[in-house]
């Protein structure tokens, strides 16, 4: 990364973490659930979206078996939460848990290079949600204490706690060894490899940190609804989400998959009304957009935008 | 006629060619000679519509071949047996011959080529069934040469046809050049066999370094002391 | 011992439509390296327009093939013109990672279609003689399934027979073989790739068809029968279509004799296991010979 580039990114977390902290103050401004929810919604995936970048955007691989690691993070987290370990405890044992399955099965799966290693991942994913929803196809239900004395605020507040580490994580490793790294192992693997980077070992690091983050997520997602059925954290829909938010507002970035978070909550939320996945349809295309003509993102576009407006005193 | 003018090309950022100038008259067989690495076979290439050149140009019977897709340079009567043979191993030696002349006009003269072929290299009619994969190199380099020549060619490009094969069926392969130029067809030869292309050609080139270094009638060039010794000499000795 | 013949002979059944699901797939992979992740959204749309030709026209089921065919090879026509042909400009690592992706958006944008036209419920068509059944040595086999496996059979003939004795055929072949060397011969490479996808949204649709008589279509099914389509051509390698639907039978004979040995609700696993084992097992890919 050059270096105006990297000062721009440390603005934008900057100003990314600044704006999580004003936030911060929203529930005593706003009694409104719907509206903690909407930012709940918002900042979760957030999270989602920034732990896959880790993997898409630094190592350069297409994970899509992500939703296994929020799935097992949320199974784990509320199986533990429900039998009454303290909830953060119960998160961080989710977030181990999906871990350490990504390091079991993160050798074998690099050995598959672009595509096989995204299809790979994809079939992973949906052994896991098959084998979940086979074994555990009951609802979970909160118990009736639980529910009784359910606070969003404090589910509210972990999402922002996440969503700033998320951000946080991806900072620092996009200034550091380990991220120069891994963004040469995305250029060019051969390459990397051949002047000393250690490849496997790299790949690996972006793989447990992404899914350590996805379990975080996962976890916050098992503690935050009342009823839901474990498979569906397992759903592809979740890894999906992460692909299109994080390309779209532009893949290895920082700020990139937080405005591609943003918009793509705002518009399922607002255009689910009418059309219940309009918002797919219109995600869609503009990923196949992104994809062949600006393979940046909306940051891409922004940063295209800044240079035609710079240009336009000296014309 | 082939006519190339100060053509450059590079693969990314390695300048393949600096300005290469030369010519090939109708019914001539010339050569080009140089060392590994020179960018014979990107200039075969180029010529060939394979990669798209920097700079120069290119220009076959007149017109510019620069904006023309392979196949269709194919059309217009060029025909190159790349490097390596690159057939179709899975498919048979008349699947191959065939699609040799698939271009429009080649295939209205198919009938004719595949005779042509067969009488130039007999030992593929008795194999035509068989897998081109389970042949020999000599008879694949056969194939090779009976498969451009089925798009039936005013110009006919070779690049290494000697490479990997017994000398004895290379000498087989080079008089089957020489009936095929005298039937008409101008022949430009990229050969590491320094004295079998030299003793085959009319003329020749000499390419080091992406340029042309000397240029001369073959003859002349079988006397040349740079080349004698670059080539010919006791240490540049090919079998 | 008659259940487990009884399931083997459904499960071989449907693994014929699995050989035909991959079929498709394959042919597009091995020609373009592009790998079309959108295939089962294709299958899916194929099921639709069958359901409706015998819903609005009141056409045999099967014969709604004689429309969705033509009508399938347009699309394609029509999606490599639009998508596809502009994917197969880089080389073949960056080519098949794009195909990838735009396979993803693509896939997405018609399953969220697909919802929004004609809703998430499960659709079928139903035949007058849907419900025969034929009774062979003990053995109930629906004469539906028996219909649909010898149709599978017949269409994949066909495609072989198109690439082996068909012109175009054979530039296809050789153009998925080395396309260099197929420019070189004089075969136009673009209209290549632009047959064999069309060829491959047919098979598609031919299988989506076959789908929507024999078990049920909903916007849903794109995602699975890719996976499907995925694991046959994994376990078959490329380069056969003959090869290929005897993978779909493979795999249609794996899932029925693992839902026999562990329960029905594992069917799906083992072919999605059996997919990253060879995976895994072959990790230079599908084009190291």
């Amino acid at each position: 990364m050059s270096a105006p580039g990297a000062r721009s990114e440390r603005r934008w977390a900057v100003g990314i973490l600044a704006g999580l902290g004003a936030l911060a103050f929203l529930p005593l401004l706003v009694r409104r659930d719907d509206v903690l929810n909407f930012v709940f919604l918002v900042l979760l995936s957030i999270t989602l979206a920034q732990s896959w970048n880790i993997v898409a955007g630094y190592a350069g691989q297409v994970n899509l078996g992500h939703a296994a690691f929020f799935g097992l993070g949320a199974l784990v987290a509320r199986t533990l939460w429900i039998r009454g370990t303290p909830i953060l405890l119960a998160m961080i044992a989710g977030a181990a848990v999906a871990t350490a399955f990504a390091l079991v099965i993160g050798a074998p799966a690099f050995r598959l290079r672009g595509a096989y290693f995204a299809i790979g991942t994809l079939a992973l994913g949906e052994i896991l949600r098959n084998t979940v929803s086979n074994v555990l196809p009951e609802i979970s239900t909160l118990p009736a204490a639980s529910i009784a004395g359910y606070r969003l605020t404090h589910r509210y507040y972990l999402a922002l706690a996440l969503a700033a580490l998320s951000v946080l994580a991806v900072a620092a490793l996009a200034g550091s060894r380990t991220g120069l790294g891994m963004q040469a192992i995305r250029e060019d693997e051969e390459a990397a490899e051949a002047s000393g980077v250690g490849a496997l070992r790299l790949k690996l690091t972006a793989l447990a940190l992404s899914t350590g983050l996805a379990g975080l997520a996962g976890g916050l997602f098992g503690y935050y609804h009342i009823s839901y059925y474990p498979a569906h954290a397992f759903s592809p829909t979740w890894t999906f989400d992460a692909l299109l938010m994080t390309f779209i507002g532009g893949v290895g970035t920082l700020h990139g998959p937080v405005l591609g978070a943003v918009l793509y909550i705002v518009l399922k939320e607002y255009l689910a009304v009418q059309w219940v996945d309009f918002h797919l349809l219109i995600f869609g295309a503009l990923f196949i957009a992104i994809v062949l003509l600006l393979p940046g993102g909306l940051v891409q576009a922004a940063a295209r935008g800044r240079e035609l407006l710079a240009r336009r005193p000296r014309g | 006629m082939l006519e190339v003018r100060d053509l450059e090309a590079s693969y990314g950022d390695l300048r393949a060619l600096g300005g290469v100038t030369l010519t090939v008259g109708a019914g001539e067989i010339v050569a080009l000679l140089g060392p590994n690495g020179a960018g014979k076979s990107t200039l075969l290439k180029s010529i060939a519509g394979l990669l798209r050149p920097r700079a120069g140009s290119i220009r076959w019977e007149g017109d510019n071949l620069g904006a023309l897709g392979a196949h269709q340079i194919v059309e217009r009567g060029l025909a190159l047996v790349p490097e390596g043979r690159r057939l179709f191993g899975s498919m048979t030696v008349a699947e191959n011959l065939e699609l040799g002349a698939f271009a429009p006009r080649a295939r209205a003269l198919q009938a004719q080529s595949l005779d042509r072929v067969y009488a130039l290299f007999p030992v593929l009619r008795d194999r035509r069934g068989q897998v081109v994969r389970s042949l020999s190199g000599g008879q694949q380099q056969m194939v090779a040469v009976g498969r451009a020549l089925m798009s039936a060619p005013r110009l006919l490009m070779l690049d290494e046809p000697s490479l990997g094969i017994a000398p004895r069926l290379v000498s087989a392969i080079f008089a089957s050049l020489v009936e095929i130029n005298r039937a008409g067809v101008g022949v430009f030869l990229v050969e590491q066999n320094v004295h079998a292309a030299l003793s085959l050609a009319h003329r020749a080139y000499v390419l080091e370094g992406g340029r042309i270094v000397g240029e001369g009638a073959a003859a002349a060039l079988l006397e040349d002391p740079h080349v004698r010794q670059a080539y010919l000499g006791p240490l540049a000795v090919r079998a | 011992m008659r259940i487990l013949a009884q399931q083997l002979i459904l499960g071989l059944m449907l693994g014929g439509l699995y050989g035909l699901a991959a079929a498709g797939l394959s042919l597009v992979f091995g020609v373009l390296k592009v790998l079309n992740v959108a295939h089962g959204e294709l299958i899916m749309l194929g099921g639709y327009a069958a359901f409706f030709v015998v819903a609005l026209l009141g056409l045999d089921p099967f014969a709604s093939l004689l429309l969705v065919l033509p009508l399938s090879l347009l699309l394609g026509v029509v999606l490599y013109a639009v998508l596809f042909g502009f994917v197969v400009r880089a080389h073949e690592e960056t080519r098949i990672k794009n195909s990838l992706l735009i396979g993803f958006g693509l896939a997405l944008a018609l399953h969220a279609l697909a919802v929004r036209l004609w809703t998430a419920d499960e659709r079928s068509i139903i035949t007058p003689y849907g419900g025969s059944v034929l009774r062979v040595g003990g053995l109930s086999i629906p004469l539906m399934r028996v219909l649909i496996l010898a149709l599978a059979f017949a269409l994949i003939g066909a495609l072989h027979l198109l690439l082996t004795r068909w012109r175009w055929g054979k530039a296809i072949r050789a153009t998925a073989e080395d396309w260099e060397a197929a420019l070189l011969s004089g075969i136009d490479v673009r209209r290549a790739y632009l047959l064999a996808f069309a060829l491959g949204t047919a098979l598609a649709g031919a299988a989506g068809t076959l789908v929507a008589i024999g078990y049920s279509v909903s916007p849903s099914i794109g995602l699975e029968w890719t996976l499907k389509a995925l694991i046959v051509v994994v376990l078959a390698g490329l380069g056969s279509m003959i090869g290929t639907f005897v993978g779909g039978l493979v795999l249609g004979a794996a899932e029925a004799l693992s839902a026999y040995a562990f329960g029905g609700p594992y069917r799906e696993v083992v072919g999605l296991a059996i997919f990253v084992v060879v995976l895994v097992a072959r990790p230079r890919g599908l084009f190291g010979r």
